[in-house]
């Protein structure tokens, strides 16, 4: 019984040699002193990039490399750091995947580019670039900059940011944004759907499109907003009450459009849709 | 100036302006005109060994087997493969044109955004509810306009049947741009190609409707948005292309 | 002499070719800069072996991104970039000093020293120019990166001190620095030379 356990455990470590001989994984690291306001940039065809904040003045760099059909080009002109990953002929999906876990200085600016991803980033003070075709992207806890993310339809998530400028673009996919306020918080999305669940503080302008998609916004009382909401072809409502305005940009149409403030009317909120639902509700 | 003096501003004023004090003390002291002048020969002598060294022949070597390894040196007779993810051939797609594309399609958001209302905001349409969109049809039936808003409204007719086409009838592609876009994203990945296919299907949907709605009501400042942030979405979707394929 | 307008021509051409896969324009490019940046790698690392692999980094860099050179800036500059990028990280992955972390000249004087008795062994006319890299090489590492960014390969001071990260304060101080090290060890090697004569 012994023996044959024994044989089992060596047959099982030799399968798991042989897997990773096959597979070829190679794990990298790379470690870059930096001054303040360093810049990053992580560009990989396949894999997943998260960024986290150090304690200290060092980009530290882990990419597992997937097979030898991808590698890692890396530049640095002083206090801005590039990786970039290549892949050889005959690469796919799955042989070309670098996956990244980068730890940065909090004040570092991050630009991050992955076709499938996913993405992530938090607790960063600085601008926070995001591409991703496919790529669902997570970023969370940062503030004090600029956010910027596009994808085509990979899903997005923004919670607690805060004094932010922030654009999203999405073809697709649903964007969710929850704690995020600004100056400015624009989205635009295609069939994706808007949610927000916060305050539309900081006295900022708000302004979500989408083309089929829904918006669904959620406000916290003490939200002091003036709301313009209108639907050219689908149902709008507001569940919250208002009051009325003076002028607005276009006749009400009941059903298609409400407008009104909440508070002292510091933010500007405008939610639009070509043919999607609005729907503003309170917590 | 003394001599200490010298030695002090002398990493600033080396290879800088000319400086009358300076000058002034080294035409009296030998010994710091004689390091200033060995010093600047040392530079000078220094430049002439830029290009002094040469490798050995296994660089060269080296460079070209790695370069044929990852398929940036072809053979001329070769046809170009077409493996599932070439990324060298983005050495040979010259895709720039897109750049231009790019442009063009925000600049003629613009142009359609910034065109003036007409002199009389012209009525809004009724709501015509589209062939194959059966929930918007039901919220619409459902939620009829108050009869104070304005009774005459111009229906749009919204022609989905080119929007959602079965999944094995072809893309409609609408241009010519279109179509070599979804060329060139194929080349370099059949996969992705798919991907951007269906994407810039929704985006010139988003186009269309929103370009029909503001051909009925040239004065709704709402279309002319819509057009405008359909376009933003169609040109972000060609710039991912252009990263992608380079 | 080749005209420089032709060979820029020629590097054009070849770039051009290059982006369609030609190796035997991979092989034009390489040739008209292997010798700068191989000196530039030899000068930093003093070792020849360390050098041609970097040397052959950089050139690989160089071609992988061939296709997206668009001649907005020269060829040359460029590639020249890129290798001292490929050298800085290579020191600084083994942990070498790239910048010295001295801010302030040490001597003091009233005047330049005089570390040699005997006769007075002034540099002056030529160099010998093998005794200077000899001399370049016994550098401390700091010293050596400033120095050859400068006076050997002509970059300023803004621009090294962007790629290696310090003040332009200190890339001039850590220049003169060199400098003056660099005229000890060659009246020091001149003298050996005059007793061994």
């Amino acid at each position: 019984m012994e023996s044959m356990q024994h044989t089992a455990i060596v047959g099982l470590v030799v399968v798991a040699c042989l897997a990773s001989a096959a597979t070829a994984e190679t794990r990298r690291e790379y470690r870059y002193p930096v001054g303040p306001k360093a810049s990053v940039t992580v560009d990989t065809e396949y894999g997943s990039i998260s960024v986290k904040p150090g304690t200290t003045r060092e980009v530290v760099v882990v990419a597992l490399i997937h097979s030898d059909k991808a590698k890692i080009d890396i530049s640095q002109e002083g206090n801005r750091l590039e990786f970039e990953s290549h892949l050889l002929p005959g690469a796919d999906e799955q042989t070309g995947r670098v996956d990244y876990e980068v730890t940065v200085p909090p004040d570092t600016t991050l630009n991050l580019h992955s076709s499938n991803g996913p993405i992530s980033a938090e607790r960063i003070q600085a601008d926070v670039a995001v591409e991703g075709a496919t790529a669902p992207v997570e970023i969370r806890s940062v503030g004090h900059g600029h956010v910027h993310v596009k994808t085509m339809k990979g899903t997005i998530t923004l919670s607690d940011v805060r004094s932010a400028h922030v654009e999203i673009t999405s073809i697709s996919g649903d964007v969710h944004l929850n704690s995020v306020s600004g100056p400015l918080v624009q989205v635009n999305s295609g069939s994706g759907r808007i949610y927000y669940d916060g305050d539309f503080g900081s006295g900022g302008d708000y302004n979500f499109s989408t083309h089929t998609g829904d918006i669904e916004a959620l406000i916290a009382s003490g939200a002091s907003a003036d709301f313009t909401a209108h639907s050219m072809q689908g149902h709008v409502q507001s569940d919250v009450p208002l009051k009325p305005k003076e002028n607005n940009r276009f006749p009400v149409e009941v059903g298609r459009s409400f407008f009104g403030t909440v508070g002292k009317a510091a933010s500007e909120v405008i939610l639009k849709s070509f043919s999607g639902k609005i729907r503003l509700k309170q917590r | 100036m003394t001599c200490s003096e010298v030695q002090r501003v002398l990493p600033e004023m080396m290879d800088g302006a000319p400086n009358n004090e300076l000058q002034a003390h080294l035409e009296k002291c030998p010994a710091c005109s004689d390091l200033v002048a060995e010093l600047e020969l040392i530079s000078i002598e220094a430049h002439q060994l830029v290009e002094s060294n040469e490798p050995s022949p296994r660089v060269w070597l080296a460079i070209a087997a790695e370069l044929r390894s990852e398929g940036l040196i072809r053979d001329p007779e070769a046809k170009p493969g077409r493996p599932v993810l070439v990324p060298t051939e983005r050495r040979r797609w010259n895709a720039w044109w897109l750049v231009p594309v790019a442009a063009a399609l925000l600049v003629a958001a613009s142009y359609v955004g910034m065109r003036k209302p007409a002199t009389q905001i012209a009525e809004k349409p009724a709501v015509v509810a589209p062939a194959n969109a059966p929930d918007l049809a039901a919220q619409s039936n459902q939620q009829k306009p108050a009869p104070q808003v304005a009774e005459t409204k111009r229906p749009v007719p919204i022609d989905r049947s080119l929007d959602e086409p079965s999944v094995s009838a072809p893309v409609q592609v609408v241009s010519t741009e279109d179509r070599q876009f979804l060329d060139d994203v194929g080349q370099r990945s059949p996969r992705m190609k798919a991907e951007f296919e269906s994407q810039l299907r929704a985006v010139n949907s988003y186009i269309r409707d929103a370009e029909a709605y503001l051909k009925q009501n040239p004065g709704d400042e709402d279309a002319r948005q819509h057009v405008m942030a359909a376009y933003e979405q169609k040109a972000m979707l060609y710039q991912m292309a252009l990263n992608h394929i380079q | 002499m080749t005209d420089p307008k032709l060979a820029k021509t020629a590097e054009a051409e070849a770039i051009e070719r290059a982006k369609q896969g030609d190796e035997a324009a991979f092989e034009v490019l390489y040739n008209l800069h292997k010798r700068r940046v191989y000196s530039l790698c030899l000068r930093m690392v003093s070792n020849p072996a360390q050098a041609e692999d970097l040397a052959q980094e950089a050139f690989l860099q160089l071609f992988r991104k061939v296709g997206t050179f668009r001649g907005e800036s020269a060829f040359s500059t460029w590639l020249h970039r890129m290798t001292v990028n490929v050298v800085l990280m290579n020191l600084r992955k083994k942990g070498l000093p790239v910048v010295s972390l001295e801010e302030t000249i040490e001597t003091d004087e009233e005047s330049p020293k005089k570390e040699l008795g005997g006769p007075d062994l002034k540099l002056a006319g030529s160099l010998d120019r093998l005794q200077l890299q000899r001399a370049i090489e016994k550098l401390p590492p700091g010293y050596k990166t400033i120095f050859v960014l400068h006076d050997v390969e002509g970059f300023e001071h803004n621009e090294i001190a962007t790629m290696v990260g310090c003040s332009i304060g200190n890339s001039k101080s850590q220049l003169h620095k060199a400098r003056l090290k660099l005229r000890d060890y060659l009246k020091f090697m001149r003298a050996e030379k005059a007793e061994k004569q």
